[in-house]
C-alpha cells in the first residue's frame, strides 16, 4: 500500500513529496476497521440499556440541564480519542513508513534490510594501493563498514554476502550492526572466481525471505571486471536482475580503477595426451594479459628444476599457446610442471601456473583373444601385441619373449584367462575375437573404463552377436548393437575404408592427413560386423566404410563411459578378416586409436581453487590418505559414497592455489591447484555494461569513493514507533479525560 | 457486654429488618438492640423532680407554697418542678411515591426508604410509649393521608404500627401543605419527627416547617435517602424512569454523576441550612445504614428537651 503526499512548505513555495506507505497494509485495515469499534459499542449500548425507576430525577434532569453540553462534548471527544487510538494503533502496527527529501523522516526511525554483497573473487587481489587499503578486497571492506556504520541501530538490519566461488550468505540478516562489521572484517580473500550469479540468487533468497521490511537495498561491491559481468550465462544473470529490481534498491560500488591490467598463465597442459618417459614431449603454455599488453620472460620448471629454452612473449588477451618441447621426464609417474610470467602486474597470484603430469614408463595393455592358433602369430591378438610392442631389432622375426623399447607392456591371455586378471592393472585391454562376455566380467570391464581405463573391442569368428548385445551393449561397452556381418565372397574384392587423407579426419587420425600411402585407403575387409549406430548415441566415427549407399556402415568408432572410453573396430584386429594388418599404417593406426582413447589419467591431480580433489577408486593406498596444502596445512579428507556403490576419498573445498601433496601411504603425489583462469579478465566492464548485464534495470551506479552519509540516509523512515507513541499518549489522555467526565468509579459520594 | 451489643448490632441492620415481616418486631428488635449497647439507661431523668422557686403572687396555687421556707423566713415561696407531663411525640411518615424508592436487598426482599422510615418511627413509638410519652403519627403524601392524635395508652403503639404497615398509595408529595395542615392541627407544643426524603419543594417545605416552629414545636428533620441515590453507582447507559411522573431521561450515567450529585449536594446543603436557621435538628439517614445511629439521635434530642 503506497500512498504520495504532496507537501508545500515555506516561502518561497517548496514541494517535496512524501511517499508514504505501511509494511503490513492488513494492520491498518484493521486498524479502520478497529476505529469503528467504539461507534459500534456506543450505539449497541444506546440499544441496549437497563431500566431504573428513579425517585431523584429532579437532579437527575438539573444535573443533565446544566452539563448538556459539556456532556455530550466531553462524550465525543472520548469517542473520537477511543477510535483514533484504534485507528493510530493499526497504523502503528502497520508500520507507516515515509521517505525522502522530508523533514519528517528526521524523526522516524529507518528501517530495512541491508544485503551486502562483496565480492572476494581473487581478482579483488588487485593491489589498487588506495589509502588505508592496499587492495580491492580492503577497500571493499572499509566500504561496506562504512556503510554499516551509517545504519540505523535496531530498525535496519544486514546481511552479507560474498561473490568468490562458491558464493556464501557469510551473515544471516541481523539487527547487530556489531556482528555485522565483525563480519564483514572476517572476509578472506578467496583465490576463487567471482560467482555473481549464485551470490545474486542468494540476496533475491534473502530478499525474498524478509517481505515484510520497508526498504529492502542490495549493495553490490565489486571490481567490476568484465570477467565477472560478461558471463556465458548472462540470460540467467539479467532473469535475476531483473527479479532483483522487483524486490531490492540496487547499489553498485565500482572499486574498479581505469588503468587496471593483469598477465596470467591461464593453462599449462601437456600438447598431447601421452607423455612418455625418455622422449621429449610438447607442453602448452596459454599466456594472456588483460588491459594492455605485456612482455616478460615465460620461465618454465619441471620437478622445480628450471628448463632452458625460456622465451620472450608479448602477452595480449589473444596471445598464441607458446609451446616448450624440451620436456623429458626420465622416470615415470607424476611429475609437476609450471610456468611463471612476471610482467609487473597487479595481480600476482595468476602469474605462476601449476600442472602435475602423468608421465608414462611403461603403460600395460591386456590382449583377451578369443581364438588361440598353433602358430606364434595365428591367435587373434597377436598382430596387435606386435603392432604395440615392435621387437627393438626390427630385422628379426617376431618371437615370444622379445624385447621391446615401447612404453607399452602388452600381455596376451586368452578370454578364459580374463577373470585372473586385476584389469585396474592395466591402462588399456583389447577385446580381440572374444566369443562372449560373462555379465559379472563385463561389470568388471564397465567399471574399469568408468574408472578412466579404454577397451578396444576387436570383431573375429568367434563373436556372438547375440551375447554382445544383451551384455556389452546394456553396459555402454558398445556404441550400438550389432546387427548383421557382412562378408564379401572369396573371389570379391573386399570392402574399403573410406579415408581420405586430404579431406576431413577425426582427431585420433590427424597423424595420416596427407599422408598418401598409409594403405588405409587400399586396405580391404572381407568380413565385419555391421553396428547400427543410434541417432543420440555418444559415439564419434573415426573411420567408415566407403559406401555408394546414403549411410556408410562405421568401421571404427570411439564413445566416451565415465572416466573412460571405448574403442570400436568391427573388424579382426589381426588378417582373417581384413588386409589392413599388412599395411605399413597399422602399427602407427594402432597406437593411435589407443593414445587417442586413454584418457591423460592427470586430471584429478589438477584441481581449480574452489574444487574439491576426488581421490580415483583404484588409487593403491596402504594408510590413511593425507593432503598437505601448499602452505603445510592439512586438508580434510572424508570418504564419500559414490555413483557406483564404492567409496572414495574426497578432501574439502581447495581454497588456495599451489602445489599440495597427497600421500597414500604406498607414494606421495602432488597436487595442482590453480586459480580459476575465467577470473583474469580484470578489465573494466564499466558501468553500462553491468546495468545490461543484470537485465538494464534500475541501478545506482557509483565509484568507488565510500558513499557519503546523505545518500545512504536516502530510506525508507519507519513512523511506527511515532504513531505508537502518539497511541500511547492518547490512551493517556483517554484514561485521563475518562476519570475527569466520570467515566471510572470514583470513590466520592454525596456528602 | 460486647458480644453482646455485637450480637444485637445486627438486628440494626436493615438487610436483617428486611427479612423481618412484622413492623412491631422491628421496631422491638431495633430498640432492644440498641438499649442493649447502651452503658445508661435513657429511661432516667424521666422522673418529677424540683427546678426552682420563686415569690408568690396573688392567685398562685397556694398547694405549690414551699411551707418549709415560709417557716424559715417568713416569706411565701413556691417551689416549681420541671414539666410532669408526658412528653408528644408526632411522628410524621413520608408515604410519597418517592419512599418506595429502595436498592437495599436481602434476598426477595427489599428495603426501602420507606420501610427504612417506617422502622425509624415504630422504634421511636416503641421507646416513646415504654416512657409514658404520648405518640402521634401522620402518614402524608400530597395530603396528610392518616392521622393519629398522640397517646400514651398501650394499644397506641399497635394502632401506629399497624398503621404504618399499609402499603401507601404511592402519591405525589405536598410536603409543605401537609406542615402547614398539621401545625393547624396541634395544639400541645410537641416533638415532631417528620421522616421524610424531602424531595420537594423546599420553598413549601420551608414555610410548612416555619409555621410548626411558630406554633413552638420541637421539630426533628430525619432525611432518608437510598444508597444509590447517595453514590450514584450507576456505569452502563440507563433509562431513569422518575417516579411522581418525573418523565424519562436515557443517559449515560457515569457523565452525569458529578453533577447529579453536585445537585444533591446543593439540595441538602440547602435544606440543612434552612433547618437550623430555624433551631430545626437535621439528619440525614443512609437507608443502607444501620438504625441505631437514628436512634440515637433522638435520644440525645429528647434527653436535651427534658433539661
Amino acid at each position: 500500500m503506497a500512498i504520495a503526499l504532496v507537501m508545500f512548505s515555506g516561502s518561497p513555495p517548496q514541494t517535496s513529496v512524501l511517499a508514504a506507505s505501511v509494511i503490513t497494509p492488513g494492520f491498518a485495515v484493521a486498524g479502520v476497521v478497529l476505529a469503528s469499534i467504539p461507534v459500534i459499542i456506543h450505539l449497541l449500548n444506546r440499544r441496549r440499556f437497563r431500566t431504573v425507576k428513579w425517585a431523584a430525577m429532579d437532579f437527575l434532569l438539573s444535573a443533565l440541564k446544566k452539563n448538556r453540553r459539556r456532556v455530550k462534548f466531553e462524550q465525543w471527544l472520548l469517542l473520537a480519542t477511543r477510535c483514533a487510538v484504534l485507528a493510530l494503533l493499526g497504523l502503528a502496527l502497520a508500520r507507516p513508513m515515509a521517505c525522502d527529501q522530508s523533514g519528517l523522516a528526521a524523526g522516524a526511525t529507518r528501517s530495512g534490510l541491508h544485503v551486502l554483497v562483496i565480492d572476494n573473487s581473487y581478482s579483488m587481489a588487485y593491489l589498487a594501493n588506495r589509502p588505508g587499503a592496499a587492495t580491492h578486497l580492503e577497500h571493499a571492506k572499509n566500504v561496506a563498514k562504512r556503510i554499516v556504520e551509517q545504519l540505523s541501530s535496531g530498525g535496519e538490519s544486514v546481511a552479507v554476502i560474498t561473490t568468490g566461488k562458491p558464493s556464501a550468505v557469510l551473515l544471516q540478516p541481523t539487527y547487530d550492526l556489531q556482528a555485522a562489521a565483525q563480519a564483514i572484517d572476517r572476509i578472506e580473500q578467496s583465490f576463487s572466481a567471482t560467482d555473481v550469479t549464485g551470490a545474486l540468487g542468494l540476496a533475491w533468497e534473502l530478499g525474498n525471505q524478509s517481505p515484510r521490511q520497508s526498504v529492502r537495498r542490495l549493495e553490490m561491491i565489486t571490481d567490476g571486471t568484465r570477467s565477472a559481468w560478461e558471463l556465458a550465462e548472462r540470460d540467467r544473470l539479467m532473469s535475476i536482475g531483473r527479479e532483483l529490481a522487483g524486490i531490492y534498491q540496487i547499489r553498485h560500488v565500482n572499486l574498479a580503477v581505469p588503468d587496471q591490467w593483469n598477465a596470467v598463465v591461464s593453462d599449462v597442459a601437456p600438447a598431447g595426451s601421452i607423455i612418455r618417459v625418455g622422449f621429449n614431449s610438447d607442453l602448452a603454455a596459454h599466456v594472456k594479459s588483460y588491459g594492455r599488453s605485456a612482455s616478460a620472460v615465460l620461465q618454465w620448471s619441471m620437478d622445480n628444476e628450471p628448463v632452458t629454452g625460456n622465451t620472450m612473449i608479448e602477452a595480449t588477451p589473444d596471445t598464441a599457446p607458446v609451446i616448450q618441447s624440451q620436456a623429458r621426464f626420465r622416470d615415470g609417474g607424476a611429475h609437476v610442471v609450471s610456468a611463471t610470467f612476471v610482467a609487473g602486474d597487479r595481480l600476482r597470484v595468476d602469474d605462476q601456473r601449476y600442472r602435475v603430469v602423468e608421465v608414462a614408463s611403461a603403460m600395460k595393455v591386456l590382449i583377451v583373444e578369443g581364438e588361440r592358433g598353433v602358430g606364434a602369430m595365428s591367435s587373434s591378438g597377436a598382430f596387435l601385441e606386435l603392432a604395440l610392442a615392435p621387437p627393438a631389432d626390427a630385422g628379426r622375426s617376431a618371437s615370444i619373449g622379445r624385447r621391446s623399447d615401447s612404453y607399452i607392456l602388452p600381455e596376451r591371455v586368452s578370454d578364459i584367462e580374463l577373470g585372473n586378471k586385476v584389469l585396474s592393472d592395466y591402462r588399456a585391454i583389447v577385446l580381440a575375437g572374444v566369443g562372449q562376455i560373462g555379465a559379472g566380467q563385463a561389470d568388471l570391464l564397465k567399471r574399469f573404463v568408468e574408472d578412466g581405463g579404454t577397451l578396444l573391442v576387436f570383431m573375429g569368428e568367434p563373436v556372438s552377436s547375440d551375447s554382445y548385445n544383451q551384455v556389452l551393449l546394456p553396459r555402454g561397452l558398445l556404441p550400438g548393437p550389432l546387427t548383421k556381418r557382412m562378408s564379401v565372397a572369396a573371389e570379391q574384392r573386399g570392402f574399403l575404408f573410406d579415408f581420405r587423407p586430404l579431406g576431413a579426419l577425426h582427431p585420433v587420425l590427424k597423424v595420416f592427413s596427407g599422408e598418401q600411402k598409409t594403405g588405409l585407403d587400399t586396405a580391404q575387409v572381407f568380413t565385419y560386423w555391421q553396428l547400427e549406430l543410434p541417432a543420440d548415441a555418444k559415439a564419434e566415427r573415426v573411420l567408415d566404410y566407403a559406401t555408394t549407399a546414403a549411410t556408410a556402415d562405421p568401421a571404427i568408432t570411439l564413445h566416451p563411459l565415465g572416466g573412460g572410453r571405448v574403442v570400436f573396430i568391427s573388424t579382426t584386429a589381426n588378417a582373417e578378416w581384413t588386409s589392413l594388418p599388412a599395411k605399413p599404417a597399422y602399427v602407427a593406426l594402432v597406437h593411435e586409436l589407443l593414445s587417442g582413447s586413454i584418457v591423460g589419467g592427470d586430471e584429478w591431480m589438477n584441481r581449480i581453487v574452489g574444487q574439491t580433489l576426488d581421490l580415483p577408486p583404484n588409487l593403491t593406498f596402504k594408510a590413511v590418505p593425507t593432503l598437505t596444502g601448499p602452505s603445510a596445512q592439512e586438508v580434510q579428507l572424508s570418504q564419500q559414497p559414490l555413483a557406483d556403490g564404492r567409496s572414495g576419498y574426497r578432501s574439502s573445498v581447495l581454497a588456495k592455489p599451489g602445489l599440495y601433496s597427497l600421500s597414500t601411504g604406498a607414494a606421495t603425489i602432488p597436487i595442482a591447484v590453480n586459480c580459476p583462469a575465467d577470473e583474469a579478465d580484470i578489465r573494466p566492464a564499466g558501468d553500462a555494461a553491468i546495468r545490461t548485464a543484470l537485465g538494464g534495470i534500475e541501478i545506482d551506479l557509483i565509484s568507488s569513493d565510500i558513499p557519503a552519509v546523505a545518500e545512504a540516509r536516502v530510506g525508507g523512515n519507519d513512523f511506527g514507533w511515532i504513531v505508537m507513541l502518539a497511541v500511547l499518549a492518547l490512551v493517556t489522555a483517554e484514561s485521563m479525560m475518562a476519570m475527569r467526565f466520570g467515566h471510572h468509579r470514583k470513590g466520592g459520594a454525596l456528602r | 457486654m460486647p458480644e453482646t451489643t455485637a450480637d444485637y448490632r445486627q438486628y440494626l441492620d436493615p438487610r436483617t429488618l428486611a427479612r423481618v415481616s412484622g413492623l412491631d418486631l422491628r421496631a422491638r428488635l431495633v430498640v432492644e438492640g440498641l438499649m442493649t449497647g447502651m452503658h445508661r439507661s435513657p429511661y432516667q431523668g424521666a422522673s418529677v423532680e424540683f427546678a426552682q422557686h420563686r415569690p408568690y403572687v396573688a392567685g398562685d396555687d397556694i398547694r405549690h407554697v414551699d411551707w418549709k421556707v415560709f417557716g424559715k423566713t417568713d416569706k411565701i415561696y413556691l417551689k416549681q418542678y420541671q414539666e410532669e407531663t408526658n412528653l408528644h411525640l408526632i411522628l410524621v411518615v413520608d408515604a410519597s411515591e418517592s419512599m418506595g424508592f429502595g436498592s437495599t436487598t436481602s434476598g426477595k426482599h427489599t428495603w426501602s426508604k420507606y420501610d427504612h422510615a417506617t422502622a425509624i418511627a415504630a422504634s421511636l413509638a416503641y421507646m416513646a410509649i415504654q416512657q409514658q410519652d404520648s405518640v402521634g403519627l401522620a402518614i402524608f403524601d400530597q395530603t396528610l393521608a392518616r392521622y393519629f392524635k398522640p397517646s400514651n395508652s398501650p394499644g397506641q403503639w399497635k394502632i401506629i404500627v399497624n398503621e404504618m404497615q399499609v402499603i401507601p398509595r404511592w402519591n405525589k408529595t405536598g410536603t409543605g401543605k401537609v406542615l402547614d395542615q398539621l401545625a393547624e392541627k396541634l395544639h400541645h407544643r410537641s416533638l415532631i419527627v417528620i421522616v421524610s426524603d424531602f424531595f420537594d419543594n423546599l420553598e413549601d417545605i420551608t414555610k410548612g416547617l416555619r409555621h410548626l416552629r411558630y406554633k413552638k414545636h420541637e421539630i426533628m428533620a430525619f432525611q432518608v435517602l437510598d444508597p444509590q441515590e447517595i453514590e450514584f453507582p450507576f456505569e452502563d447507559v440507563t433509562l431513569f424512569k422518575g417516579m411522581e411522573d418525573a418523565g424519562e431521561l436515557l443517559t449515560e450515567p457515569r457523565s452525569l454523576r458529578e453533577g447529579y450529585l453536585e445537585q444533591m449536594k446543593l439540595f441538602t446543603d440547602e435544606l440543612k441550612r434552612l433547618c437550623r436557621g430555624m433551631h430545626i435538628d437535621f439528619q440525614r439517614f443512609n437507608s443502607g445504614d444501620t438504625l441505631d445511629i437514628a436512634l440515637s439521635q433522638f435520644l440525645a434530642t429528647r434527653s436535651a428537651s427534658i433539661k
